[in-house]
């Protein structure tokens, strides 16, 4: 089923094109990862879909309605990036009043408040303000009240930015359990979070769309990827570079390295033995490349 | 369904948060000490006959001759002073519509569950029926006054309560919906005060610069809202009512620009 269809999509402020022409089409399941750098159009895209902010040209349909109908509510919630309670009122007064709005009557608000609450782990807050809160807890506050009822399109915009991992970690396996139930697009820059979670990715820059397709790492690119935690690097680089096949290896992140092999060589089991030798621990091999280093590599 | 629950939950920003309390705090001892201390040695004074006089003098000078025709002099002076007081207080009581959850994004979680019309008129009407139970706790007040004073005088004065709700009830009508334009415009409660006695001072000043220039014209003497009010002190008892579709005219401009700006406004 077709989710999300905008036909040139374009937002300007002033001369400044924040979203450009954007032809974009997606279909239910798995999460979807919306990706790109500061200033690319992702926010300013999740804002057109939720009808906060007005297109400049071009259209957009969520679960085949227009933008902004009346027979979205329900279907489609969202995380807004910077939207926060009112800090006056109580978590479940105000979640509350969501659910009405929804169409949920008195007991079976309460009931929903209660639910959402504790589908991210906060069954206790519902009486504390959102002052009262830490930075986590409101941002798992604010994915509850996208929950209520049974949405099925959820955006969240940015959802682990600013947490520590324990949040990130509650998160992150609420968006896997609750995806079976309904179809997230997922904006973030934390990309290692998105590779575990989706499997489409919607690549934006500049306002364009510069990919939109399957996340899943091509296992035959040419590439290896080695985690490495505590290996001596200079030691490392020159054996690993001397094995057959390699055609270099660099450093990445912390005890990371991308190993570009030539083709039709087992590379992935010299290196094996190559750590078996020298009794090198390894944390993780992956054959190609991680999302990061595929797109900005 | 959504704009009435939107409306009730307006009541709970009033008399569910502190600084709601605050507000109403602070409006009721300066309520208390305005009767207390201005309508009822005022109302003693115009029974007896020389201040009567004087009184009579005073509020014909202000073009508000009819005052002596009403029967209770406590329910005189209430009307003539709820009718400039309360648009005030109204102008700051209900000036956070939409400015502080348009701000704080608070109004996103709305509008994906609602329209924006929905959390306009929502807001609106229930400003709208705050400021009635306010003129009616008001003039419960001004009722309890007489029956500590003059007993006597409280079945007159409740026959007259009626031409005075009334009237008040359309005269804030239009401020209700002027806060609830401006608040589309600011972003906090603050600026929306603002914005609406700038705008206020700014149209008074045009429109007697126009006038001056090109000589009267009779109907910009009617644009602004509460332009009606002097010409309502005037007037006595149901007569009061013949100039109801001015604020009811206000309302409806008021009230259609600050639907097409929430519809248009980025949120």
């Amino acid at each position: 089923m077709n989710i999300i269809n905008t036909t040139g999509l374009s937002k300007n402020y002033g001369s400044i094109k924040a979203l450009d022409n954007l032809d974009l089409s997606l279909e239910s399941g798995d999460p979807i990862a919306l990706i790109g750098p500061n200033g690319a159009g992702k926010t300013t895209l999740l804002s057109l879909l939720c009808g906060f902010i007005h297109p400049s040209s071009g259209s957009a349909e969520l679960l085949g309605k227009k933008v902004g109908s009346r027979e979205l509510i329900g279907k489609l919630a969202a995380l807004p990036q910077d939207a926060h309670l009112d800090p006056r009122f109580s978590i479940q007064r105000q979640l509350g009043l969501f659910a009405k709005l929804q169409g949920f009557s008195g007991d079976a608000a309460k009931k929903e408040v209660s639910r959402v609450l504790e589908t991210v782990l906060l069954a206790d807050a519902g009486v504390k303000k959102p002052g009262e809160l830490s930075h986590g807890m409101r941002k798992r506050v604010s994915i509850a009240q996208a929950l209520i009822g049974s949405p099925e399109l959820v955006l969240l915009d940015e959802p682990t930015a600013g947490i520590d991992p324990p949040n990130v970690k509650i998160i992150r396996d609420l968006i896997r359990s609750e995806s079976s139930n309904a179809t997230f697009l997922i904006s973030s820059h934390n990309l290692d979070e998105l590779e575990k979670l989706c499997s489409t990715v919607v690549y934006l820059s500049e306002g364009k769309l510069v990919e939109a397709g399957p996340i899943k790492t091509n296992t035959d690119d040419g590439y290896l990827t080695i985690s490495l935690p505590s290996v001596p690097e200079e030691q490392f680089l020159r054996e690993c570079a001397k094995l057959t096949g390699v055609l270099n290896v660099h450093r990445q992140a912390q005890g990371d390295y991308l190993i570009r092999q030539t083709e039709g060589h087992a590379v992935d089991q010299a290196l094996l033995a190559l750590l078996a030798k020298n009794g090198w621990k390894y944390r993780h091999l992956i054959k190609g490349r991680s999302l990061e280093e595929r797109l900005y590599g | 369904m959504s704009m009435f629950s939107i409306a009730a939950n307006e009541w709970a920003r009033l008399f569910l948060s502190s600084r709601g309390w605050l507000a109403i705090c602070a409006f009721a001892l300066i309520w208390i000490v305005f009767l207390a201390y201005v309508i009822a040695p005022a109302a003693q004074y115009m029974s007896s006959d020389d201040f009567g006089l004087i009184f009579a003098a005073l509020f014909a000078r202000f073009g508000a001759n009819t005052l002596a025709n009403w029967e209770s002099n406590e329910m005189a002076l209430y009307w003539i002073f709820a009718l400039y007081l309360l648009p005030f207080f109204t102008m700051i009581s209900a000036a956070d519509q939409i400015a502080s959850d348009k701000t704080r994004g608070t109004m996103r979680f709305l509008v994906l569950r609602t329209s924006r019309t929905q959390v306009f008129f929502g807001r609106f009407l229930g400003q709208y029926l705050i400021q009635l139970f306010i003129v009616l706790i008001t003039l419960c007040s001004v009722f309890a006054l007489i029956a500590i004073k003059a007993p006597d005088g409280l079945s007159i004065a409740i026959s007259e309560a009626p031409i005075v709700v009334i009237n008040l009830a359309l005269v804030l009508l239009p401020y209700v919906a002027l806060m609830a334009l401006v608040s589309v415009l600011a972003s906090t409660a603050r600026q929306a005060t603002a914005f609406a006695i700038i705008g206020w001072i700014v149209l008074w000043f045009l429109l007697g610069y126009v006038q001056g220039k090109f000589g009267p014209i009779p109907i910009l003497n009617w644009v602004l809202p509460g332009s009606q009010l002097s010409s309502l002190v005037r007037l006595g008892h149901w007569d009061t009512l013949s100039l109801a579709p001015i604020p009811l005219l206000h309302t409806v401009v008021l009230l259609t620009l600050g639907w097409i700006a929430i519809r248009r406004c980025d949120l």
